[in-house]
């Protein structure tokens, strides 16, 4: 059962991540509100893809992406940033950090949905090239 | 009551209303803050951080409801903060103005969305926040911008000593309820967190590492330890490392001075300490504890019958396990009431605007205190408490408060001051509205009663008197088209709203000095749920939590035993008593009576009525005056018409019919 | 702060009238007066009082003066009049059968009863006035609440 871990700050929007998900059938939901509480989850167990927002207080999202990405075990896991209308300069950042993908807030729960579908056959199908 | 737009994230409107609820509520109290730097050359740069993120999380979730105007809104103030942020703008009264004028307008659009009104238009704010933008950049190429000092609470408690904190997370820890942010929060309750960095072990487990200055003591530390958080003293020579991903420690939330005269609350407790619970669940929760006294009753009743079959040591003990969970029931019962207990301090948050709004309006100088804004009220009773405390103080300011001119010639201070407290007394809240104004002219309010035909007693009034004359029906304010009284709204309401509550309303005035208007409200409400029956063509509510069961009975089936009638149950035959015949009403004529079941067992017993007619949630007052105590009535409800409805307790009429067959309860007759 | 009951020494009463004759009450002790609706009976009651109200949110006790007094119960009429008052900590309702009026008695207008002024009510007046041309009892409120805690047992036959 692959884990999708949703990272933002607001309680609203990881609700509505979730729902957008939700047709995945297999998959079980973990929540965080900052980055310290994120890579808690990840460490208490294996994560299968994480949307992480960016524009976190204490933590910043692409600070929580370089502390896993800097680590063995969690450089592969596949990373879907969410960012904000006219931060580019953020979304660029996180890419070069190591996020595999962005999408725009607002997002369409669709898209989010077929990113997630496509990410997560490719991690069960092998490593990335 | 929220309207689908297509947006397909229209579900979480209410999610989205509570968490904007939030961001605003922490807008308001930062821009008051932020308000005393204008024109000081620090700038509380913290309450700028955590301003800039309030209105940065209520551009994305309004972004994602598709409430275009509020997510535009909200990135005009997030770019004014965002240059502040950045020293390209520097906070003058103007910028200030546009921030109130834009949270407002923001507040207005969210709050017209939920109710499906018509919201106001954005565009002044904005191009206000605009010229506010243009000017501050004018003023940036005119001269040289002067650094601004960095004044953030963290310098004023760095002197305490410093602390190496480290957690790891485990499953076992999880499952007693410790995280990291459980951790985090516990830190912040002890200190001041300066840096918090994630790092991993040589084994590859995660750990956590705070740097805390705080003044621990061995207890704090053993505590910590238990839950997997060891603190060591840092030293001086060590200084926390750069890189890793580390969180900055000005983007912590900082606790604020509150705005108001209570110097102890200031910094006390962090908002993150509390969380937010479902009403509904807490209701659930009071009623099983309700239906825990009652099956505490039941057991008591039955041990009673075994009494004289037990030795009489034996029965000490048992009578001392009762005393016992007698005692934690009520524990447990008033704990959970006091869940429902929310500071009174939410209905306070806005007075401040208003008052600086009207102020401004009426070419008045009024400052407005705030006391006890922690003491707690019942969550019911603080959204019915908001209107009437708006009006008192609307009044104060419009009514109370003189003109600076006028306070000047009185040998008064220019500047009016409003007092609002809340106090605890017993098991009473008192809310008390107080301004140093002109006081209330009795002279005035008798002839504006006598102008409305309303009866006034001779001679001089004392202030009850005059209260009872300004909350008279048709004693309305005397300028209908000055809005700044409360829309119209009298006195009246405002009396009428307390004491509905069981509260009630009191005026102390003295011309030239000041009136001060008090509210008492008891602190707890009792809302239980109950059976509505007919007896008689008299109406009684009976807790649900007594009731076993509720079934139909013919008449013509009831069998005659001696005295008692009886139906067959459940295999045995149950005893009927008619609750008309207790309460000396006539007889229902209906062949199909209707019955609920009390009690189990060989004490079961149907008490017997014309009709159950339903199920309510009901609000229970005291029967407070020893006239009309009576065995068998536990308490009055009110269904909504106004009439007192009598609230039965079953077991104690099971227990009376079952000791004393021939007793009837006598009536008393009264003319209808 | 306030203003008391008294003017030149006068006090103010509220007047009513049980059974023909025209009691008074301070008006210091008088919260408030409302018409009478809906009543509910409250079983085992003492038979003076006919029930309970809402009054301002509070469960009050109605007690019908008619029958205090030992008058024959009269059924309630668009006249008939609550008088919500307070002594000692408690609120009731008193059912009378009109009121209206305000007036200023000054205390040397008030004599003792009479010996003779037995009575039905005699036990609860505490002084007779003469305003004008009337007769006025003024009451004592403390004796028209106090009543038998087990005055219920005495109900049962």
């Amino acid at each position: 059962m692959p884990k999708i871990l949703i990272v933002d700050d607001s309680a609203t929007i990881r609700k509505m991540v979730r729902s957008s998900l939700r047709p995945l059938a297999d998959a079980e939901f973990a929540e965080a509100g900052n980055g310290l509480e994120a890579i808690e989850q990840i460490a208490l167990g294996p994560v299968a893809l994480i949307i992480l927002d960016l524009n976190m207080p204490d933590m910043h999202g692409v600070d929580v992406l370089k502390f896993l990405r800097r680590h063995q075990g969690w450089s592969d896991v596949p990373v879907v940033v969410l960012t904000t209308r006219g931060d580019e300069a953020s979304r660029d950042t996180a890419m070069e950090a190591g996020a595999t993908e962005y999408l725009t807030k607002p997002f369409a729960p669709q898209v989010l949905l077929a990113s997630a579908r496509s990410l997560l056959a490719d991690t069960a199908a092998g490593p990335r090239v | 009551m929220t309207v689908d737009n297509g947006n397909p994230f229209s579900d979480f409107l209410d999610d989205y209303f509570a968490e904007c609820d939030d961001h605003l509520m922490g807008v308001r109290r930062l821009l008051l803050t932020l308000e005393s730097s204008v024109g000081r050359s620090e700038i509380n740069r913290s309450a700028l951080d955590e301003l800039f993120r309030h209105f940065h999380s209520l551009k994305g979730i309004s972004g994602m409801v598709e409430l275009r105007a509020a997510e535009d809104l909200a990135h005009s103030l997030e770019d004014y903060l965002r240059a502040l942020r950045q020293r390209e703008a520097t906070l003058t009264a103007q910028g200030v103005d546009a921030l109130f004028d834009g949270a407002q307008i923001l507040e207005q659009v969210i709050g017209a969305r939920r109710d499906g009104t018509q919201p106001p238009s954005i565009d002044g704010a904005v191009a206000q926040i605009r010229r506010v933008l243009i000017d501050a950049a004018a003023d940036r190429a005119a001269a040289a911008p002067s650094a601004d000092t960095l004044s953030t609470a963290a310098t004023a408690r760095a002197t305490q000593p410093r602390w190496r904190c480290t957690f790891s997370p485990s499953a076992d820890l999880v499952a007693r309820g410790v995280r990291v942010d459980s951790v985090r929060k516990r830190l912040a309750t002890a200190g001041e967190i300066l840096n918090a960095v994630p790092r991993v072990t040589r084994d590859g487990a995660v750990m956590f590492e705070f740097e805390l200055a705080a003044a621990l003591d061995e207890a704090t530390l053993a505590a910590w330890r238990a839950d997997g958080i060891i603190a060591e003293p840092m030293g001086d020579a060590e200084m926390s490392d750069a890189g890793n991903g580390r969180a900055t420690p000005a983007g912590l939330p900082e606790l604020l001075p509150s705005i108001d005269a209570e110097p102890g609350q200031a910094g006390g407790v962090s908002p993150s300490h509390f969380v937010r619970v479902d009403l509904t669940r807490l209701d659930e929760l009071m009623r099983n504890v309700g239906d825990l006294v009652i099956s505490r009753a039941r057991l008591s009743e039955t041990l009673g019958r075994l009494e004289r079959r037990i030795p009489s040591a034996e029965w000490r003990a048992i009578q001392e396990n009762a005393v016992a969970i007698d005692r934690q029931l009520r524990t447990l019962r008033e704990g959970i009431m006091r869940v429902r207990l929310v500071p009174v301090g939410e209905i306070f948050r806005r007075m401040p605007f208003v008052v600086r709004d009207l102020a401004r309006e009426t070419g008045k100088r009024v400052r407005l205190e705030l006391q006890g804004q922690s003491t707690e009220i019942d969550k019911f009773l603080i959204e019915r408490m908001m209107d009437p405390v708006l009006h008192l103080v609307r009044n104060a300011v419009s009514h109370g408060i003189e003109t600076a001119e006028e306070r000047i010639a009185a040998g008064k201070r220019p500047e009016g001051t409003i007092v609002l407290s809340a106090a605890t007394a017993g098991d009473l809240v008192r809310i008390e509205v107080a301004d140093d104004g002109r006081g209330v002219d009795a002279d005035a309010v008798v002839a504006r009663a006598t102008e409305a035909g309303l009866p006034v007693p001779q001679g001089t009034l004392d202030a009850s008197h005059l209260l009872s004359l300004l909350c008279a029906p048709g004693f309305s304010t005397r300028d209908e088209s000055d809005r700044a009284s409360g829309r119209g709204v009298g006195m009246g309401v405002v009396q009428a709203a307390v004491e509905e509550l069981s509260g009630s309303l009191s005026l102390e005035t003295t011309p030239g000095a000041g009136t001060r208007f008090t509210l008492e409200l008891p602190v707890t409400l009792a809302i239980t749920d109950a059976l509505i029956a007919t007896v008689g063509g008299e109406t009684f509510a009976v807790p649900q939590g007594a009731v076993r069961e509720v079934m139909e009975v013919p008449a013509s089936g009831l069998l005659q035993v001696e005295r008692n009638e009886m139906t067959p149950y459940r295999g045995g035959a149950l005893p009927i008593v008619r609750l008309g015949r207790l309460f000396g009403l006539p007889d229902s004529t209906r062949e199909r009576l209707h019955v609920f079941v009390v009690g189990t067992g060989a004490a079961a017993l149907g008490i017997a009525v014309d009709r159950i007619v339903g199920q309510r949630e009901i609000v229970v007052r005291a029967i407070a005056d020893a006239l009309v105590r009576v065995e068998g009535i536990s308490g009055a409800t009110d269904l909504g018409d106004g009439n007192v409805v009598l609230i039965l307790d079953p077991a104690v009429l099971a227990r009376h019919m079952r000791e004393r067959p021939d007793r009837v309860f006598a009536a008393t007759g009264a003319s209808r | 702060m306030s203003a008391s009951h008294t003017v030149q020494g006068l006090e103010t009463y509220i007047l009513f009238t049980v059974a023909g004759t025209t009691y008074a009450l301070p008006s210091r002790d008088v919260r408030h007066m409302e018409m009478l609706e809906g009543v509910t009976r409250v079983p085992n009651a003492p038979p003076f009082v006919d029930g309970v109200v809402f009054s301002r949110g509070q469960v009050v006790p109605v007690v019908n003066l008619r029958v205090r007094f030992g008058f024959e119960r009269a059924p309630y009429d668009l006249r008939t009049r609550l008088i919500v008052v307070q002594s000692a900590g408690r609120v009731i309702g008193l059912v009378v059968d009109s009121a209206r009026e305000f007036v200023n008695i000054p205390p040397t207008a008030i004599q003792p009863p009479h010996e003779a002024l037995a009575g039905m009510s005699g036990r609860y007046v505490e002084g007779v006035a003469s305003v004008g041309e009337r007769l006025i009892l003024t009451l004592d409120l403390s004796r028209i609440l106090k009543f038998a805690e087990n005055l219920s047992m005495d109900l049962s036959s």
